[in-house]
């Protein structure tokens, strides 16, 4: 059983690939690609329901103007170090 | 790979590329403390993260198809001719993995090219990429705060693995189109990524719009501050300290000019760094022009922001993007000058559109970047008028108009009109900009909930303890 070319370093200075599976390069190609679609899919999915968990906090705080009381007070502490 | 001292060239070149790649990463660390450091406390884990995933994003995708169309869009393709074969930059090469140059296995590669893309493929494929992170990465400080990040991937894909490298394969190719028809000179990049990618960021600011509460009623900008200045200076810093590697990635490190059909004169050699248009230079020339296109753009941006840090910082950076162009010709006095001009016409730039248009771009990256570069590529095109754009038989020379037509085509054509195309397909599918009510309070609203019950946690873990 052998993943890849190399079973030995003798004649190196003839080998071409020497990663694993030579041969299965279009099918990683759109396994990769899958991945990349996938991914931006379940980000946006994950993101929405994000901002609607954020939207229900905020709601539950009493709304924008009762968190952005106490904003300023801490960006100002933040910066100055206190 | 038999003989020592042609193994000597490639493995020098393959070693050079590599610590390009090295120094450039700062710039990306720079860039995420600048925007971090320029963002509100409200929303930094969101700026952080909006600019780091960026990374894997367009790295990918670099993989998947940029590489490939850095090769094949030489010729347009159609402006001037077809797509051009690129087997060794397909995703699906083997020439794209570990490989010993041995076998010459796709028919379009000779054995020499084999021999040659096994070693080179990965270094300047990755030489590559890091541009493809800075010009992205360039728009995202601009649009900080308000858009959503899933949107801003997309966008980050859209430039970093496509519209860049069609402008790198017509204008920064020693066969690109641009260069053979309009004698098209970048030799640093002044268009090729900085005004592309500023064009780019107004293309999405335009759709996008400002920051809540950046406008008052009566329509004056109101400043709002870099949230932590150190961090903005220190990440400045480091972009600076990446741009040698950016500036070194633009050469090729050796090579003979008399060599493969460039120069066609008999019997001679003559070994040389060149650039990307394979014309001969020296690291000693750009190292010059670097530093004196830095002290003339914070010379003069010191000067014109009365020595406000942030844009004393970003002209620096503005002076050598508008020097960069011909910063491979030009006199190291002669860079100084450009890059103080360019910073005082892009300031007053910047404020006059900002007021004009309502255009809130939080870090000035659409002036620093893309104002600075076009400007620094239509400069060139007077400053080296009547030089050859390239070594090679029938190129058209630099001129004023061909440079001038190659700025609008990166600013605007690559850079604008791509960016607004789809930031208005996102805004239209509600996925552009962030819910208004989490824009004001923060996106870091569910982090600092959090936040604020572990440390009431910890108090009363502390008090129990006691």
């Amino acid at each position: 059983m052998a993943t890849g070319m190399v079973d030995n370093w003798v004649n190196v200075d003839a080998f071409g690939p020497i990663y694993p599976f030579v041969g299965t390069e279009v099918l990683l190609t759109f396994l990769g690609l899958a991945f990349w679609i996938i991914w931006h899919i379940w980000q946006i999915k994950e993101e929405s329901a994000e901002f609607a968990k954020d939207l229900e906090g905020i709601n539950k705080k009493g709304g924008v103007g009762n968190i952005l009381d106490s904003e300023s007070k801490r960006e100002t502490s933040d910066m100055t170090g206190g | 790979m038999t003989n020592e001292l042609s193994s000597l060239v490639v493995i020098f070149t393959e070693f050079y590329y590599w610590v390009t790649v090295v120094f450039m990463f700062l710039i990306h660390v720079g860039f995420c403390m600048y925007e971090v450091g320029a963002s509100r406390y409200k929303s930094h884990m969101h700026t952080l993260m909006k600019n780091t995933m960026l990374i894997p994003l367009v790295t990918i995708t670099f993989f998947f198809f940029g590489w490939w169309i850095y090769f094949a869009f030489v010729n347009g393709p159609w402006i001037i001719g077809p797509l051009v074969s690129a087997p060794h930059a397909t995703p699906w090469s083997e020439l794209m993995g570990a490989h010993m140059g041995g076998l010459a296995t796709q028919d379009a590669l000779t054995v020499d090219d084999t021999a040659f893309w096994a070693r080179i493929n990965g270094v300047f494929w990755a030489a590559f990429l890091l541009f493809s992170w800075t010009a992205a990465s360039i728009v995202s400080g601009s649009v900080i705060e308000r858009i959503r990040p899933s949107a801003f991937w997309i966008l980050a894909v859209l430039i970093g693995s496509v519209c860049w490298i069609i402008d790198a394969a017509w204008g920064w190719s020693w066969n690109g189109w641009m260069v053979q028809k309009l004698g098209y000179h970048d030799a640093y990049a002044s268009g090729v990524i900085h005004a592309i990618a500023g064009g780019f960021a107004l293309g999405v600011l335009v759709v996008l719009g400002p920051r809540i509460g950046k406008f008052r009623a009566d329509g004056t900008p109101r400043d709002i501050h870099p949230h932590n200045p150190w961090l903005v200076t220190i990440g400045l810093f480091l972009i600076y300290t990446g741009f040698w590697g950016f500036y070194v990635a633009c050469n090729i490190p050796i090579i003979d000019v008399y060599g493969g059909d460039m120069l066609d004169v008999a019997d001679k050699s003559y070994f040389s760094a060149t650039n990307i248009y394979l014309q001969p230079t020296t690291l000693s020339a750009i190292t010059l022009n670097f530093l004196m296109s830095l002290s003339g753009g914070l010379m003069a941006a010191y000067i014109v922001s009365n020595g406000d840090a942030f844009w004393t910082y970003s002209g620096g950076l503005a002076g050598v993007i508008g020097a960069s162009a011909g910063n491979d010709l030009y006199h190291p006095i002669q860079a100084m000058l450009i890059g103080a001009f360019v910073v005082v016409i892009i300031y007053k730039l910047h404020f006059w559109v900002e007021r004009r248009f309502k255009i809130d771009d939080a870090v000035g990256a659409v002036a620093v970047h893309g104002y600075a570069g076009f400007l620094g590529v239509v400069i060139a095109g007077f400053m080296l008028w009547g030089y050859p754009s390239s070594p090679f038989e029938g190129y058209a020379p630099i001129t004023p108009w061909g440079q001038f037509l190659g700025a609008i085509i990166m600013f605007f054509v690559l850079g604008f009109v791509p960016a607004w195309i789809m930031s208005k397909i996102l805004n239209s599918m509600g996925m552009l900009r962030i819910p208004r009510e989490i824009e004001m309070v923060g996106l870091d609203i569910n982090l600092e909930d959090q936040r604020e019950a572990d440390a009431r946690d910890l108090r009363e873990a502390i008090r129990g303890e006691t």
